[in-house]
């Protein structure tokens, strides 16, 4: 009986803040073309007049759109709680089993740091190690915020292609490890833990549709708070580059021609690490320049999807020679990728 | 009653353990929050996201940090 009254206001806010978000960037466009060009007296087509509209336009139309596409998942995700994700996949055959871990990690709630307790309670109720694999590589790579991004800064093609790409390479990777038969390289205290009974589990509850809202105004508080320093540094560049720097500036280095593009691409992007909202305005000049979108899709699943970070947790409970069969498959499921859309677009 | 906070040392465990301590001293209630970093114990619980937080037993969230006001509605129920 925590006030219903409150709960109420909670729910009539969500159309509100729907009509409110219409409404703005109904008037992104115009508003950005008339403080650049009437209010700062820009001239149109200039260098400096049209990075500025630019940077006026796409910052809050980013910042909106993603604002729009966390809500959405986060509510949607509310729906899907890790507990439901294992227990569907548990016993699982390799194959539909890996197609639907790789989905499932698109649309989980998923953290780094809760990789380790989620990696054992899936092997703990009989998923398969293969299976788990898929998942663990399919949820960090494509998240919320990756597609949410990519969608507003690229359009919905190019973050379909990177989630369709990424899903088969989650996919792939979970299929191959699984043939491998590589359970005896888990770390000993973690074939321990499995071989416990599950009991002394805790039950869990299903949140209300309040509490579903809650959590997603709190995913965007969370998620928009942190990444818009990010995004509008990133657009920044993008303007600039927008307004001043040549075309094909990175066509040497990074183009479909240089053989090389991509195992540098991953070669850099592996020991990197960041979230989706720190490499993509890096993502945006690369291909401002003139990098192919190959080579600049790998490097962004390269920095997203393997880290070292994520290494040095992993191997609390994996051997070494798990990790690096683990990495090498994604490494090269990536390289694939990169080569196959540097020839075919 | 007790509670109990999941989680591995990360900044986000640490903040959910904070608004625990928070909601047991507005409830005014005795109340034990434990903190349990244990891997394999985590596991054994069946716990998949941390920080998780379980009330006597019954796990009432993981993988999200509540607010000492949402922990302390929880103790009340």
């Amino acid at each position: 009986m925590v006030e219903s009254s409150s709960f109420m206001r909670r729910r009539g806010w969500v159309p509100l803040a729907l009509l409110l978000w219409i409404a703005l960037y109904a008037i992104c466009h115009p508003l950005s073309e008339w403080i650049a060009f009437g209010l700062f007296r820009l001239t149109p087509k200039s260098h400096l007049g049209e990075s500025v509209a630019f940077f006026l336009y796409d910052g809050p139309k980013v910042l909106l759109l993603l604002t729009l596409v966390v809500f959405v998942v986060t509510f949607l995700q509310s729906f899907i709680s890790p507990t439901r994700v294992r227990d569907t996949l548990s016993k699982r055959r390799a194959g539909l089993g890996n197609a639907l871990a790789s989905l499932f990690g698109v649309i989980t709630p998923f953290c780094s740091c809760s990789a380790i307790p989620l990696f054992i309670g899936f092997l703990r109720a009989g998923v398969p190690l293969g299976v788990t694999f898929s998942f663990l590589v399919a949820a960090p790579m494509i998240n919320e915020v990756a597609l949410g991004l990519l969608f507003a800064m690229f359009g919905w093609k190019i973050a379909l292609l990177y989630a369709g790409t990424g899903l088969v390479i989650a996919f792939s990777s979970g299929l191959v490890l699984g043939q491998l038969g590589m359970e005896r390289h888990l770390e000993p205290w973690v074939q321990d833990v499995l071989k416990l009974s599950p009991t002394g589990e805790l039950e869990e509850e299903r949140p209300s549709l309040d509490q579903r809202l809650d959590q997603a105004t709190q995913g965007v508080r969370d998620i928009v708070g942190k990444v818009w320093p990010y995004i509008l540094g990133g657009i920044a560049v993008g303007a600039l580059i927008h307004g001043y720097v040549p075309q094909a500036f990175m066509a040497g280095l990074l183009g479909r021609s240089t053989w090389y593009s991509v195992p540098l691409a991953v070669l850099v992007g592996v020991p990197l690490y960041s979230n989706a909202a720190g490499v993509l305005p890096i993502v945006e000049a690369l291909l401002g320049k003139g990098a192919a979108l190959g080579s600049t899709l790998a490097f962004m699943m390269a920095v997203i999807g393997l880290s070292l970070p994520e290494v040095v947790i992993l191997r609390k409970v994996m051997r070494p020679r798990l990790i690096a069969t683990f990495v090498g498959i994604v490494a090269l499921g990536i390289l694939l990728v990169g080569y196959i859309f540097n020839a075919i677009l | 009653m007790l509670i109990e906070v999941f989680g591995s040392g990360c900044a986000k465990c640490e903040t959910l353990t904070q608004n625990a301590k928070k909601a047991v001293e507005l409830s005014g209630g005795d109340h034990a929050v434990v903190k349990i970093n244990d891997f394999a114990a985590i596991a054994a619980r069946g716990i998949l996201g941390t920080p998780a937080l379980a009330i006597d037993g019954k796990l009432r969230f993981q993988g999200k940090v509540a607010s000492a006001d949402e922990i302390l509605s929880m103790l009340k129920a």
